[in-house]
């Protein structure tokens, strides 16, 4: 299954986001050359979070080392050794990850066959909700997309694709994007709110 | 979890002499609360039943087990023209052994202390050298230097520094280092850490330094920026735990350092602050 974890928006080049996908530690960054890559949260010489590192043009370099890896997870530079090529046996770890229509997925199991294309739609938010998706579903209704952990639905009259992802125990993050052109997101912004706080209060009861 | 003989059979500080009160306190040591009390200057802890106390280089020592051997020789203390700094306790969110390998590390000071301990146009660690004295049962690395934009408090300029480190304990550990108004002498700066747990520790620096100039504040202020600045890094290691097996990192020979700590670690079958094997039956 491609599960979405973050919407395209949210990681403009030259940016680390931490993600947390049912208790696993993800990063996602982004280089010059323009393509979101998502990685185990983890520089393989020492552990550290690489969601810590920064971007340099097309490589994310981890913060403790300065170790530099390029798109794919391969480790192009080790800098206490300057002179050193570094066998390509040191890699991060790369995650099966995708883009399409303003959405980020990725497939820790590598199970999922090709990843879907979507048209572009125009980005509304991520939303964290203390709620699980049956409750967000039986209110938000809506057809489930193939292979991918989205809904297609329709609230307050705009069409929406809303996209989820478990970041641990109890807690959901919603990934939405509207199908509609024109100028909706007041109004998908103010419907999400109403469903969190519906599908929150609904978790209370 | 509960601690194995390997880590109970050591000596660890519990705190520094000024951190007590008169009379009784609480605190907490391998996943132990220990009461301490201070009556004078004599100092005794309990968990339970009595436990052996000594007060050494400024600080109270205390045991879960039966130590082999004495708190171990720190000769500079006897220096008369040095100065003791106490730079407070430090709680960090990782395993002692964690910070003791970060302490050992030359490679970081260019990204994690930038333009003080390091700089990034000058990362190269050179060639050092690494030994376990069996007969004290320590470990040594040596022939050490570092180009430091600012070594210490008292620096001006940038320098090549030099360094030694001495691992006495899993849990204890020292470097010397040239100071920039004493280049034939050696500073001595101690990390006395305190497992509290197997992931979370408290870490007590304390410096034997030959500086005329600086304050203690600003020895402190500086030692404590460089701790501050290692915590974000310590606290972001993933496993928090020290892993031991095989392939769950990749050292280089600028860890050889590590690769030397992790080894003794095994060869005491210390396990406590480590994370689980799955290599290996049980």
């Amino acid at each position: 299954m491609w599960v979405p974890i973050a919407l395209s928006r949210d990681i403009p080049r030259g940016v680390t986001r931490a993600v947390h996908l049912d208790g696993q530690e993800l990063v996602i960054w982004r280089g010059e050359a323009g393509s979101a890559q998502v990685w185990e949260d983890r520089c393989p010489h020492r552990g550290m979070r690489l969601s810590l590192g920064f971007v340099r043009g097309n490589s994310l370099n981890c913060l403790y080392h300065g170790w530099e890896y390029g798109a794919g997870g391969s480790c192009a530079k080790i800098p206490a050794h300057p002179d050193l090529t570094v066998p390509p046996t040191i890699k991060a770890n790369a995650l099966s990850s995708a883009e399409t229509g303003g959405l980020i997925l990725v497939d820790l199991a590598r199970t999922a066959g090709p990843p879907p294309v979507f048209l572009a739609g125009r980005p509304i938010a991520s939303l964290a909700i203390m709620s699980d998706i049956g409750t967000v579903l039986a209110l938000a209704g809506g057809l489930p997309e193939a292979g991918v952990q989205a809904v297609e639905t329709e609230l307050d009259g705009v069409r929406l694709t809303i996209g989820w992802h478990v970041p641990g125990p109890g807690k959901l993050m919603l990934h939405v994007v509207a199908i509609d052109p024109g100028n909706v997101e007041s109004r998908a912004l103010v419907a999400l709110h109403r469903l969190r706080a519906q599908a929150e209060a609904g978790v209370a009861a | 979890m509960s601690a194995e003989a390997a880590a109970l059979d050591q000596w660890y500080v519990i705190g520094s002499l000024r951190d007590f009160p008169q009379g009784a306190s609480t605190r907490r040591l391998l996943g132990t609360d220990l009461v301490v009390t201070r009556n004078g200057e004599s100092f005794a802890a309990s968990a339970g039943r009595p436990l052996p106390v000594r007060t050494e280089y400024g600080h109270v020592w205390t045991s879960l087990g039966a130590p082999a051997r004495p708190v171990f020789e720190l000769p500079e203390i006897l220096e008369t023209d040095r100065r003791s700094i106490y730079c407070g306790a430090v709680t960090v969110r990782a395993s002692g052994l964690r910070l003791v390998e970060n302490f050992l590390d030359l490679a970081h000071f260019p990204y994690v202390h930038t333009e003080i301990l390091g700089t990034e146009s000058k990362p190269e660690v050179a060639k050092y050298e690494v030994e376990q004295r069996r007969d004290v049962d320590e470990l040594w690395a040596t022939k050490c230097e570092f180009f430091q934009p600012k070594a210490a408090a008292a620096s001006d300029e940038g320098q090549i520094s030099q360094y030694m480190y001495r691992v006495v304990s899993p849990f204890n550990v020292m470097l010397y280092k040239t100071p920039p108004t004493a280049p034939n002498r050696w500073d001595v700066i101690a990390l006395f850490i305190q497992p509290v747990e197997p992931d979370l520790s408290i870490a007590h620096p304390f410096m034997l330094v030959i500086d005329d100039t600086s304050t203690d504040a600003e020895l402190i202020g500086f030692q404590q920026m460089i701790f501050l600045q290692d915590k974000i890094v310590l606290e972001n290691q993933r496993p928090r735990l020290l892993p031991l097996q095989p392939g769950r990192e990749t050292p280089t020979r600028a860890d050889l350092s590590s690769v030397l700590y992790r080894r003794w670690l095994k060869e005491k079958a210390l396990t406590y602050g480590t994370e689980e094997r799955t290599d290996r039956v049980a």
